[in-house]
């Protein structure tokens, strides 16, 4: 057995008590998560909604970059920011308000890539180089696992190609920017 | 001309280095100041001033 705390949709809180050292949390009767001394285990089905911080941007059109310059890309629309901590409109970085580690995603369209690669940007200097190309027509992707501070930190992308080139292609599909809180600090 | 097309007028040495590796970085932050030198780092030549850059 276990103690029971059940939220009760007729008489509220009802709870059973045994010595077991196993608690069991209910919502009518329905077993939701299991505690005990190794730790919390959710039932089946069941979930721990995360509410942190996830953001979406993308740009729908397109940007030159000159070159051999790195260069940040523009990422002026938003699909969501469900923590206002994108910035869409000034300096296109992300800033997490929220202390943890980040799953990032990037992807950019290059419209004929020349030793063309992508950089994530942390608080100014290169933290990675995520993907890149020879030459050629190139739709490139990459992913990161950040650590960030959740007060000053923020994440930037910038794009590169030795000859110059033009990236997106005018879909928000074609150059975008997301990422969420994977695992708080 | 742009920054890179200016720095290879200056130093024609520079046209098959690797900008994306090597001791140059040039760097343009998309806040409408335009390409800068960000890192200039090249063993023997010496940074150009803004005065050949012009």
């Amino acid at each position: 057995m276990a103690t029971i705390i059940n939220a009760d949709t007729s008489n509220g809180l009802k709870l059973t008590s045994d010595t077991s050292g196993e608690i069991q949390l209910q919502s009518a009767g329905t077993t939701i998560a299991t505690v005990d001394s190794t730790g919390l285990t959710m039932a089946s089905g069941k979930l721990i909604a995360s509410t942190g911080p996830a953001f979406s941007a993308y740009n729908a059109g397109t940007q030159a970059v000159s070159a051999a310059t790195i260069t940040k890309v523009v990422f002026n629309s938003e699909n969501f920011d469900t923590n206002s901590n994108f910035d869409s409109t000034t300096n296109y970085r992300f800033t997490p308000t929220v202390a943890g580690y980040y799953q990032i995603n990037v992807g950019i369209y290059y419209q004929g890539a020349n030793n063309g690669f992508i950089l994530l940007y942390k608080n100014g200097s290169v933290l990675s180089r995520l993907a890149g190309t020879q030459s050629g027509l190139a739709m490139l992707s990459g992913s990161a696992l950040v650590n960030m501070n959740g007060t000053t930190d923020y994440l930037e992308m910038y794009a590169y190609d030795g000859g110059g080139q033009t990236i997106g292609s005018g879909s928000s599909s074609l150059m975008f920017f997301d990422g969420f809180l994977a695992r708080a600090a | 001309m742009n920054l890179y097309e200016k720095i290879i007028a200056l130093y024609p040495e520079l046209a098959d280095y690797d900008f994306a590796m090597g001791d140059i970085t040039l760097q343009n932050d998309s806040d409408g100041r335009g390409d800068y030198i960000a890192k200039w780092e090249h063993p023997t030549l010496s940074k150009p001033t803004n005065k050949e850059l012009t």
